[in-house]
């Protein structure tokens, strides 16, 4: 319980201080240049052609490509925003 | 969200948006688009209280995707957006926090509506004034469900615009893929800078180029290729083709150079060739290669043939001689392609041109280019062995000979006279001598009406109409220089393309700056126009060697 609580108040801290906003970013940054974006697209687009009916509903699509995302994020993308999130957490915190 | 087909079409919102739409009017949008801001990339998104994180009514949760209901802004997360509607009837519409997007939550799928798409286009710019990257860039519904139909595709589209657009404009000197189009360096074939520099400056002369790139010489029916012979002109676009291609790879001018063989025989050779003597011959061989220099009586006066070579640099010239006894002057006008301008400071005293008072400044060792014209256009004393019959008076005595410009052609090519026999030594030496040359050139001080206006003062005259448009007024592209000695050198040339300067070696091409080109050789000037001549928008340095006020 103790360990969901502080999880949350790290969390609640850095939207509050803009920081998250600013990880993100640097993440979609890293993300895009390491070619992950890419080959996320290609996965979405495969998966549409690859549906039989016409359409594809959002949640359908995020369920599917959400975990192959997590998966292939490399890992100096992880250890950098971990680096990140470290510093944070010992100054602001 | 539908799979991209190839006809496109804008996705019809689903029963629940319109129920939505007629129950509510128009006013649960507007209400929301004071909540619209920018985030920290740009994106909208919807920020109903700035200090509070936004958390799932039903499970406490911030993470992941967050939807706030429109008629009631109760927010829930994706795992609970359900439960809201079915506990509440009719709050079907809601919109995702983070990324100000329409989701229906029966349908369990992202919906589009156009006018919801200008609120938060408004909304944003209202938020964010200036305009960054990939900003939206209209209010018009259409292309904004475009765009937010790609980027629901294509999640990246605003990162790499911005990229693009980093790349375009990051100005990386190395990269040869920035330098303007038309820039590409020339190999040499042997000895063939004195060619490959001649044919830069040609290629950027403005009424020249834009001969070719308009395709005023057809290929196909070119009656001397077709006849099996070799065609100047057809070989020039070529080459202007391959220069303006895109490709920046250093283009080999062969068959220009085999042309020009066939054409002027008794220079075929490997050997170092003078820059003017093959621009002079280049042109002659293009004039007679062309069509209106083919129909032309070659007796005729050429100044007014409407080849592209006379077109555009040739001059009139005109030469008066005045006879000391009897005051007579006799005219004589001779077409050129260029001016040959000898430079005032010489080491060497000549004993044909007698008596030329220098000034005394221009001796010290400091050549301008007005210095170099000025000598041109002075009256010049022949003395009475310059074999003269006045035709006036039949006098044999001594005349008065000056030099003026009676027609500027478009391109001015003025030729520096740095090659000087020394009769000492007789030997041909290289004068090296700096000369100084304006970026910005006034003719009007040279023209045959100023010189004649000079030379009666305040008599009152019979002049001839002088034109009194601009056309006096030139601006330097191209500076064809020479280093190295007299018999063994090598050429470049300067080109100036939007107030930057450009070093054509042969194959190598590289960006300079201004004092470079002033330090130069410089060997042949080539000036056009002002009118003809791109000057772009930002006001370039003031140059302060700008001779205007002669």
């Amino acid at each position: 319980m103790e360990l969901q609580d502080l999880q949350e108040s790290v969390n609640i801290k850095m939207i509050q201080s803009g920081e998250k906003e600013r990880l993100k970013d640097l993440l979609r940054e890293r993300l895009a240049e390491c070619g992950w974006e890419d080959e996320m697209r290609a996965l979405c687009r495969g998966f549409m052609r690859n549906k039989v009916t016409n359409s594809v509903k959002l949640d359908d699509l995020i369920n599917e490509i959400t975990p192959k995302g997590k998966e292939t994020v490399p890992d100096n993308v992880k250890a950098e925003l971990l680096q990140r999130i470290r510093s944070f957490i010992a100054y602001a915190v | 969200m539908c799979a991209r087909s190839s006809l496109y079409s804008n996705p019809k919102p689903c029963k629940h948006l319109s129920d939505y739409k007629l129950r509510c009017v128009s006013n649960g949008f507007k209400d929301l688009q004071k909540f619209i801001k920018a985030g920290s990339n740009g994106r909208a998104r919807v920020d109903k209280d700035n200090t509070e994180v936004p958390r799932c009514s039903f499970c406490n949760g911030y993470r992941g995707r967050l939807f706030m209901c429109l008629i009631c802004s109760s927010v829930s997360c994706s795992s609970h957006v359900g439960l809201h509607t079915q506990s509440e009837n009719g709050h079907d519409i809601a919109v995702d926090i983070e990324r100000a997007e329409l989701y229906c939550c029966l349908c369990g799928d992202q919906v589009y509506d156009s006018e919801f798409d200008g609120i938060v286009v408004s909304g944003r710019v209202k938020d964010l004034p200036m305009d960054k990257n990939g900003g939206f860039e209209g209010v018009e519904g259409r292309s904004i469900k475009r765009r937010k139909l790609d980027s629901k595709l294509d999640p990246g589209i605003n990162d790499d615009l911005k990229k693009a657009r980093l790349l375009m404009s990051s100005r990386d000197q190395r990269q040869k893929s920035c330098y303007p189009l038309g820039l590409r360096g020339l190999n040499n074939l042997g000895s063939t800078c004195f060619m490959n520099s001649v044919l830069q400056a040609l290629l950027h002369a403005p009424p020249f180029s834009n001969y070719f790139l308009n395709d005023r010489h057809n290929h196909d029916q070119c009656p001397i290729k077709s006849g099996g012979k070799p065609c100047l002109l057809c070989e020039i676009d070529t080459i202007s083709s391959a220069m303006l291609s895109g490709d920046h790879t250093p283009y080999s001018p062969a068959r220009l150079l085999y042309s020009w063989w066939q054409h002027s025989t008794s220079l075929a050779s490997y050997e170092e060739k003078d820059a003017h003597e093959f621009f002079i011959s280049l042109l002659n061989g293009i004039h007679e290669n062309s069509e209106e220099g083919r129909a032309r009586d070659d007796s005729k006066d050429k100044g007014d043939c409407q080849c592209i070579a006379h077109r555009a640099f040739s001059g009139l010239l005109r030469s008066d001689v005045m006879c000391i006894t009897c005051g007579f002057t006799s005219t004589t006008d001779e077409p050129c392609f260029d001016i040959s301008l000898n430079m005032p400071t010489s080491s060497f005293s000549f004993k044909g041109i007698a008596n030329k008072a220098v000034k005394p400044n221009e001796q010290i060792g400091l050549s301008t280019l007005s210095g170099c014209l000025e000598l041109y256009t002075r009256p010049e004393r022949l003395g009475s062995d310059q074999k003269f019959c006045c035709q006036n008076c039949q006098g044999t005595g001594s005349s008065l000979k000056q030099m003026s410009i009676k027609r500027l052609p478009l391109v001015l090519c003025l030729h520096i006279k740095r090659v000087e026999h020394s009769p000492s030594s007789k030997r041909f030496l290289k004068n090296d001598q700096y000369l100084q040359f304006p970026f910005s050139l006034d003719m009007t001080a040279y023209l045959s009406s100023s010189i004649v206006r000079k030379r009666f003062e305040n008599r009152i005259f019979a002049f001839e109409c002088h034109n009194s448009d601009s056309s006096a007024a030139y601006e330097i592209f191209a500076v064809v220089s020479h280093f190295g000695k007299f018999d063994s050198g090598h050429y470049v040339t300067y080109l100036r393309i939007k107030n930057q300067w450009y070093k054509c070696d042969d194959p190598w091409i590289s960006e300079v700056d201004e004092e470079t080109v002033r330090a130069s050789k410089s060997y042949m000037l080539f000036y056009v126009q002002k009118r003809l001549f791109n000057i772009p928008r930002v006001s370039p340095r003031r140059d302060p060697l700008a001779s205007g006020s002669k």
